[in-house]
């Protein structure tokens, strides 16, 4: 995959070196126009409404002021809600990835007959829609909801209690909606792993707790550190979930984006938020893809 | 400890869900043998191996190794290591890292490890590859690699499950060489699961033969190729001729009942029989042997060093390794003529 241009030319004169450059560049197009047209203008649009003045009454006037990025430094709201929404996406995506981590080994150790049922059980709650999935919620988590009545008629508990409207109910939302994501992409890195070698760990002395550290968790780092990620950005840009279940003080960066383009109708200021968001998840991504390394790229 | 074997197998049984794949097996290796289990898929080769790497837990039956029972144990706690088909080598560890995998799991002293995985790629021919990763190594080289990281740790006896089956045949007869030189230097214990009978032959002190979970004959390999203890091992080790005879009052017909020009020195009694002669053993044009049988020439074959002659006789089939030019046309009805140790017959 590193094999670039330069790598394949020939040490030849002008023309067929310039021809062998332009060969990937042409070969990728396709692709790059697709992500320029999808993700680049919309981003480029959207940092550029980010430097626009906000009046009343209208959503934007054309202009070029860093007021909005400003703001977010003296506003004590916003960087309670980055903090709020960096801590709820850390550790709930902690959370999915260890549970996500030991559902996908299951699946890939056990015979293969369990394993239709475990992945129609992973695929369930990507058939629901988020907002259906928060309705579900709600019959779950409050006084009269059903984890209530069966901590009681457990014997659990005695007096009724609520979770709902808590950080508590908004971490596990947030799971939820993440899990099958981290799911799958940990079960296909299991599934290109030859269960053999676990066999030869063992043969050669190694019990199945270091086998676990020798050998299966350095073969599936990739995997974690790509499913962290997916679960992370979820998390951090995600708003329905958190919002709907956690308390009102709750307010993640999703929320106040929501905020401003909904209800404060200030574009600039939400597009500026967003772009702190965006590149926050870039530097994030970018942090874990130098934290897997090349070793894994290599024997994938 | 000395006199104690280094592997014993009492009465071992294993049956998954109805099937029995292996049913009562017994077998000692002895300090320094090199054992190879021999038979068609689906006989419980690698299930008897299995049993002894620890991978599956037997039914029934004793395992002993060095003497005391292990059958009990994990495979992490056994003193086997196991060559694998497809080497199973670990992809994220470089080759050294590989071969010192098994000597760090046994607490094997850190100033140690170094020069015993330096002597063991030397062993195997590999040294200066102790930096690559499997990926950047060749099938015959990663089957080396598996082979130092198994020995590298001097288990008390070494499993091999088909460790060449997945080569090709110049690189399969090399490193089969290899590992018999090895046996000869180091002279290890060792258990060898194949269903080629060349490898068996090549390199075992000696051969069990098995089928349908059973041994059906333990014994060198010399002795199993001459003297086969059944109609199956003598069908499985080499090539054989089988005609199929129907004998009534003294006279051999083929399976649809026509008359065959059989001549035998040993009458055989009345019934359906299966007579087998080693291609090699049947002579063209010898009607003064003492048995023979007149058969028409249907193609011949040019192997190499013979032309295999392919002869019809009524329904019957079978083939004749001859060295020399061809000098019958097909068509022509030829003598065949055996020596009568040279075949078996089962009823």
């Amino acid at each position: 995959m590193s094999a670039g241009a330069s790598d394949m030319a020939p040490s030849g004169p002008r023309g067929p070196g310039w021809r062998m450059r332009l060969t990937p560049w042409l070969l990728m197009s396709p692709a790059l126009l697709i992500a320029i047209a999808f993700f680049g203008l919309p981003i480029a649009f959207m940092g550029r409404m980010s430097f626009n003045e906000h009046v009343d009454q209208r959503f934007y006037v054309p202009g070029f002021t860093f007021d909005n990025y400003a703001a977010m430094l003296t506003d004590p709201t916003f960087s309670a809600a980055l903090w709020t929404t960096m801590r709820l996406a850390l550790i709930s995506s902690i959370v999915t990835v260890a549970i996500g981590y030991v559902f996908a080994m299951l699946v890939w150790l056990k015979p293969k007959r369990w394993r239709l049922a475990f992945i129609a059980l992973a695929l369930c709650p990507l058939l629901i829609s988020e907002i259906s999935i928060i309705f579900g919620w709600w019959m779950f988590f409050p006084k009269n909801g059903l984890l209530s009545y069966a901590l009681v008629s457990s014997g659990l508990i005695t007096d009724k209690i609520s979770l709902m409207y808590t950080e508590f109910a908004a971490f596990v939302g947030l799971t939820y909606v993440t899990l099958p994501f981290c799911f799958f992409i940990l079960l296909s890195i299991f599934d290109g792993i030859d269960k053999k070698v676990l066999e030869a760990s063992a043969d050669l002395g190694g019990s199945p707790v270091r086998t676990f550290y020798e050998v299966l968790l350095p073969l599936t780092k990739g995997g974690i550190a790509a499913s962290f990620a997916q679960s992370f950005i979820w998390a951090v840009g995600t708003y329905a979930t958190p919002s709907a279940l956690g308390p009102d003080t709750l307010w993640t960066i999703g929320y106040l984006i929501q905020e401003q383009m909904l209800g404060k109708h200030n574009w600039p200021r939400a597009a500026a938020f967003s772009i702190v968001l965006t590149s926050g998840v870039a530097v994030v991504m970018m942090i874990i893809r130098m934290l897997a390394s090349k070793r894994t790229a290599l024997n994938g | 400890m000395a006199d104690t074997n280094a592997l014993e197998l009492d009465g071992l049984r294993r049956a998954f869900g109805g099937v029995v794949a292996v049913d009562n097996v017994s077998v000692d290796v002895r300090r320094g043998e090199f054992v190879t289990l021999l038979g068609p898929s689906g006989s419980g080769k690698t299930s008897t191996l299995r049993l002894i790497g620890g991978f599956e837990r037997p039914d029934a039956g004793a395992i002993r190794i060095n003497g005391s029972r292990v059958d009990h144990l994990p495979a992490y706690q056994r003193d086997t290591t196991t060559i694998f088909q497809t080497g199973a080598l670990f992809p994220h560890k470089t080759v050294a890292e590989n071969v010192a995998y098994g000597l760090r799991m046994r607490g094997v002293a850190k100033a140690d490890i170094a020069p015993r995985v330096r002597q063991a790629l030397e062993v195997v021919r590999l040294s200066g590859y102790e930096e690559r990763y499997p990926a950047q190594l060749s099938g015959g080289q990663k089957q080396r690699v598996a082979l130092a990281r198994s020995m590298v740790v001097r288990p008390t006896i070494l499993l091999f499950d088909e460790p060449l089956s997945a080569l090709d045949l110049s690189l399969r007869l090399q490193l089969r060489a290899e590992i018999r030189r090895l046996h000869d230097e180091i002279g290890f214990s060792a258990i060898y699961v194949t269903h080629d009978q060349g490898e068996a032959m090549a390199m075992s002190s000696r051969v069990a033969v098995m089928r349908s979970g059973r041994i059906e004959q333990i014994d060198r390999p010399e002795k199993v190729f001459a003297e086969p203890a059944s109609e199956f091992v003598y069908t499985f080790i080499g090539e054989s001729c089988c005609l199929r005879a129907q004998v009534s009052a003294g006279a051999a017909a083929d399976s649809a009942g026509a008359p065959l020009e059989l001549r035998l020195a040993q009458p055989l009694g009345e019934g359906a029989w299966r007579i087998y002669i080693r291609p090699s053993r049947l002579h063209l044009g010898r009607a003064d042997m003492p048995n023979g049988l007149k058969a028409r020439l249907d193609f011949t074959e040019f192997l190499g060093d013979v032309h295999r002659y392919h002869f019809k006789a009524g329904k019957l089939e079978l083939f004749v390794d001859h060295p020399g030019a061809v000098v019958h046309k097909p068509g022509d009805a030829v003598d065949i003529g055996w020596q009568t140790a040279d075949m078996v017959a089962y009823q």
